[in-house]
């Protein structure tokens, strides 16, 4: 029996812009797994908020055709009713966070459901077990891990008997290990009867565990250059020897030597909080100096709305060629090749943080590589890209020197040079990236 | 401690801050709101940060004070001919400061030992209305992201340019103003994200709520409560009758010691 049941289902923008998605007609049956998927900006995240009723409550837009959710339309829910049969998990999960515990967290839902203050306690711990998190509710969701924050609001999403669990990108910032945990155990909620559906990037990774792939849109169909022979390795532009880095009680990073030489694309691999972002700082000269930097440095955070301080993204990407006080047509020499490369060439009269995650992290990216420094840190180049803008950004970076974390084993062997493998703050390998990834 | 006490232990400590205009009781007051600030799990760094401001406070309105004073009558604490110390000056600085520490670190202490959920049902339970407490809460909770955000976009910015320095004050402040625009946007969409998950959980402001940890006084808090709502109150009386005599409304021969206490403490 079909549980969501989409009828032309689009959505409009207000003022007569364009469709953001539809018309759509798709029907997910009780218990069934789904991925949806599509290029960056097809609209998958609107047509889950569609499922999820939100756009009919609160949109400003206009709603066309139908949705159904066991024959009901999910925007006309009240409040209790609509946490007991609908779960959303938007991206990010740390933004979704509202209460100090993890107990109080999952029992949000319930509490907004009216169960009684008895039955909460037993469901909590249930729901702790179900998605495998410790079973102390008292612990704060800040102790938690990327992979476990996002177990957490998974958890919270289905508290209150949600039969219809919707996710936006829930693999897009844990780690590998993390995210087959993840797939696990949404593809054991399924087999439960609960119906998921699932828009994600990371289609091989997913795919294992669902009924039924979705294309929303056909996929961009970039076709990278074939990879140029590799050239010999330059002098070293960096190097730290016994880096070392405390959060307070935490140990960051305990004892890693490093060094990037010029024309190499290190990819730093790792599981959640293994040391990436923060090794990546200290490349970057954020944090200490004890690295040794041949050459200018410029990084693109995690977070790439952070690196975006321009009135549009023609300013943004001709910040540092403007500061580096070139003329007038080198600076628009390297605007137009960095937008060209990370296919932004139309979007350059756009404020920056109007635009969708992926175009941001472009831009981002494109800001940086138009400085042309000596070396570019990345960190997490890849979340929110579908695999043609990934692959468009890595051809751009050929002949640079890059050093970039991820989650993505495919980017690390398809584009990467040496992978370098991080536990628990600490250089476990690095080497070729087949080798090392094998 | 239940976050209602605190809450109104705090709301007690803004009125005897507001009250008292003593040097000495006001220093009393900021030691007592510095301790369950000593107290809470905060660590070591944080709480020399607090000490370091506090102290920092304390001295700069205190020596702006002491030049600037323009009151009269005033004498001259320190005399070095072109510049001036003034004793009234320090007297005032520290008042001042003392009353704006005291409330500070006591609304601190309260932030910084309440998980903030136990704060918004602490408001509720108080009649705050639902959604300025909501507005409130989650505002205090994402100050730090905030702060950790400037500083990105600030290191952002640097790998990417000159140093500040290196341009025109004009150009530096439009620069610097730029810095907010990321974060506000981040801000907006955060906004946005929580706003989504609470709609997607059944969040409605106005309709009853089940209550997995229902709040609960220890036996001992309402005694608290009352002994320290009764010293605020007995320091708010003295202080209206020492005013009423002052301004020659109202004087009471048999109130002449607490015209003196409240001259001399209060």
């Amino acid at each position: 029996m079909s549980a969501l049941v989409l009828t032309d289902a689009a959505y409009r923008y207000p003022g007569g812009g364009g469709a953001a998605v539809g018309p759509v007609s798709l029907e997910v049956d009780t218990g069934e797994f789904v991925l949806i998927t599509g290029p960056t900006g097809c609209g998958k995240s609107t047509l889950l908020r569609l499922a999820a009723g939100m756009l009919q409550r609160h949109g400003r837009g206009e709603v066309l055709g139908t949705v159904t959710l066991d024959g009901v339309d999910p925007g006309t829910l009240a409040p209790a009713d609509r946490v007991s049969r609908i779960g959303f998990v938007a991206q990010e999960p740390a933004d979704q966070v509202v209460a100090g515990t993890i107990g109080d967290e999952i029992a949000f839902g319930l509490e907004s459901a009216g169960w009684d203050a008895d039955r909460i306690d037993d469901r909590v711990a249930e729901v702790l077990a179900l998605v495998g998190l410790p079973a102390d509710p008292s612990r704060s969701p800040a102790a938690l891990s990327g992979g476990q924050r996002q177990r957490l609001v998974v958890g919270a999403a289905l508290a209150a008997g949600a039969q219809l669990l919707l996710l936006d990108e829930p693999i897009a910032w844990i780690d590998p290990e993390s995210a087959v945990d993840l797939l696990k155990r949404l593809r054991g909620l399924a087999d439960e009867g609960v119906t998921v559906v699932v828009v994600e990037h990371r289609i091989d990774a997913v795919r294992p565990y669902v009924d039924r792939v979705i294309e929303l849109a056909p996929a961009d169909t970039y076709t990278p250059p074939p990879a140029p022979a590799p050239a010999p390795l330059g002098d070293e532009l960096m190097r730290g020897t016994q880096l070392r880095w405390r959060y307070g009680a935490i140990e960051a990073l305990n004892g890693v030597d490093i060094s990037v030489r010029a024309g190499e694309r290190v990819a730093l691999l790792g599981r959640n909080g293994a040391g990436k972002s923060t090794l990546l700082s200290m490349l970057a000269g954020h944090l200490g100096d004890e690295v040794t930097i041949h050459g200018s440095v410029v990084d693109v955070p995690q977070d790439p709305d952070l690196a975006l301080f321009c009135e549009t993204v023609r300013d943004e990407l001709a910040y540092g060629a403007t500061e580096a006080r070139l003329s007038d047509a080198q600076i628009e020499a390297r605007v137009a090749s960095a937008a060209v490369a990370l296919a932004i060439d139309d979007l350059l009269d756009r404020p920056p943080q109007a635009l969708s995650r992926g175009q941001r992290l472009r831009t981002a990216a494109a800001a940086a590589m138009a400085c042309e420094p000596t070396v570019l840190l990345l960190d997490e180049p890849t979340s929110g890209q579908d695999r043609a803008q990934v692959d468009r950004m890595m051809a751009a970076l050929v002949g640079r020197t890059v050093v970039f974390a991820t989650h993505d084993q495919r980017l690390v062997r398809e584009h990467a040079t040496r992978a370098v493998i991080l536990e628990e703050g600490r250089v476990v390998d690095d080497g070729d990236p087949a080798e090392v990834l094998a | 401690m239940d976050p209602r006490t605190r809450l109104l232990l705090l709301l007690l400590a803004g009125v005897l801050a507001v009250v008292l205009e003593h040097a000495a009781s006001l220093a009393l007051l900021t030691l007592l709101c510095f301790v369950p600030l000593l107290l809470a799990p905060i660590g070591n760094t944080w709480r020399v940060r607090a000490l370091t401001l506090a102290a920092a406070a304390i001295w700069t309105t205190v020596l702006s004070q002491a030049l600037f004073y323009a009151e009269v009558p005033r004498r001259p604490l320190l005399d070095l001919g072109p510049v001036v110390l003034w004793r009234e000056g320090v007297t005032h600085g520290l008042v001042q400061s003392l009353r704006l520490l005291s409330i500070a670190t006591a609304g601190l202490a309260v932030v910084a030992t309440t998980p903030l959920d136990r704060l918004l049902a602490a408001l509720v339970a108080l009649r705050v209305p639902f959604t300025l407490s909501f507005l409130a809460v989650t505002g205090l909770r994402f100050v730090p992201e905030v702060g950790r955000e400037i500083l990105v976009v600030r290191r952002a910015r640097a790998r990417r340019g000159r140093p500040v320095w290196q341009r025109s004050p004009a150009r530096w402040l439009a620069l610097e103003v730029s810095l907010l625009r990321p974060v506000v946007a981040r801000a907006v969409r955060r906004a946005r994200t929580m706003a989504e998950s609470l709609d997607a959980r059944g969040f409605d402001a106005h309709a009853p709520r089940a209550v997995r940890r229902p709040l609960q006084m220890r036996s001992w808090e309402p005694v608290l409560l009352g002994s320290a709502a009764a010293v605020t109150l007995a320091a708010v009386a003295a202080r209206l009758l020492y005013a009423a005599y002052v301004a020659e409304v109202a004087y009471f021969p048999s109130l002449r010691p607490l015209y003196g206490f409240v001259r001399s403490w209060l």
